[in-house]
C-alpha cells in the first residue's frame, strides 16, 4: 500500500511540479558578467506573491490578472562593464534546447543601430501555448526567460512600456493634402 | 534533680520528623500562582506569535512581489521592444 501511495505521489510530481521548460545553463555567461539577478518564481511561489499585489494599481492589476495562468517565472540577467565581454556562443546550451520540435520561434528582432537581438519562441501542446522563452540581448546585457504556463503577450507588452521602457507610438502617417 | 533532667532531656531530645514532612513544608511554601495571570500570560504568548507570524508573512509576501515584479519586467521589456519595431515596420 505504501508503494503504491509513493509511485502515485511521484507520478504526481511532473504535473503539479511544473518546473522550468528549459535548463538555464548560463555559466559561461554568469563567470563574465559584473552584476546577476537571478529569479526562479514557482507557481505557489507566484500566487503567494500574487496576493500582495495592490489591485487598485493599474500594473500591478494587470500583473495579477497576468500571473493568474502562469506556472512559473525563470529569469537570468546578467549585465558587463564592456561590450566584448560575451560572445554568441554562450547563449549556445540554451538556444539548443530551444531548437527543440516542441518550441516554435515566433519573432526574432535585430538592431544594428544598438547591437539590440531578441527573439522569442513559444512552446506549445496541441493547439494550447504552455510556455514562452525570451533571449534578449544587447552590448552590455543578457537577459533569458521562461515562463511556463499560458501567458498573454500582449498584455505582457504593455507592462513593458509601462516598466522603465516609454511607450514607443508609432510614427503618424502624414496626411494627404486636401 | 535526676528526674527533672531525665525528663526535660527527653522532651527537648531530637526526633525526626514523619515522611514526607519536608516535602510537604516546601509545598505549602510555594506561592500560589493566581490562575488568572497564567491565562494572561498565555494570551500575551500567543498575540505576540500570532503578531510576529503575520510580520514575517507580510515581510515575505512583500519580497515575493518585489521578485514577481522584477520578473515581469526583465521579461515585459524585450516583448514590448519587439512589438514597438514590429508596429514601426509595419506602419
Amino acid at each position: 500500500m505504501k508503494s503504491i501511495l509513493i509511485l502515485a505521489c511521484l507520478a504526481a510530481l511532473p504535473v503539479t511540479a511544473a518546473p522550468q521548460q528549459f535548463q538555464l545553463n548560463l555559466d559561461a555567461v554568469a563567470a563574465k558578467a559584473s552584476e546577476h539577478v537571478d529569479v526562479s518564481l514557482s507557481a505557489s511561489t507566484l500566487q503567494f506573491a500574487a496576493k500582495f499585489l495592490d489591485g487598485n494599481d493599474p500594473d500591478e492589476a494587470k500583473v495579477k490578472k497576468l500571473v493568474a495562468g502562469i506556472d512559473g517565472i525563470y529569469v537570468r540577467h546578467f549585465e558587463f562593464k564592456s561590450e566584448k565581454a560575451w560572445s554568441q556562443a554562450d547563449l549556445e546550451p540554451v538556444r539548443a534546447q530551444l531548437r527543440g520540435p516542441e518550441w516554435s520561434k515566433i519573432v526574432g528582432v535585430s538592431s544594428s543601430e544598438d547591437g539590440e537581438n531578441v527573439d522569442v519562441w513559444l512552446r506549445t501542446s496541441g493547439n494550447k501555448t504552455i510556455g514562452v522563452a525570451i533571449i534578449a540581448t544587447e552590448p552590455k546585457e543578457v537577459t533569458v526567460v521562461n515562463i511556463a504556463g499560458t501567458i498573454d503577450l500582449e498584455t505582457l507588452s504593455e507592462l513593458g512600456g509601462h516598466f522603465g521602457v516609454p511607450k514607443v507610438k508609432a510614427p503618424e502617417k502624414p496626411q494627404k493634402p486636401e | 534533680m535526676d528526674w527533672l533532667e531525665d525528663e526535660l532531656r527527653r522532651a527537648l531530645s531530637r526526633q525526626d520528623p514523619p515522611d514526607g514532612f519536608a516535602e510537604r513544608v516546601l509545598a505549602r511554601s510555594r506561592p500560589v500562582a493566581f490562575p488568572a495571570r497564567r491565562w494572561v500570560a498565555a494570551a500575551a504568548m500567543v498575540v505576540v506569535a500570532a503578531g510576529a507570524a503575520g510580520a514575517w508573512r507580510e515581510h515575505r509576501g512583500n519580497q515575493a512581489k518585489q521578485e514577481l515584479l522584477l520578473a515581469v519586467r526583465l521579461a515585459s521589456v524585450p516583448v514590448h521592444r519587439v512589438q514597438s519595431q514590429i508596429r514601426g515596420i509595419s506602419q
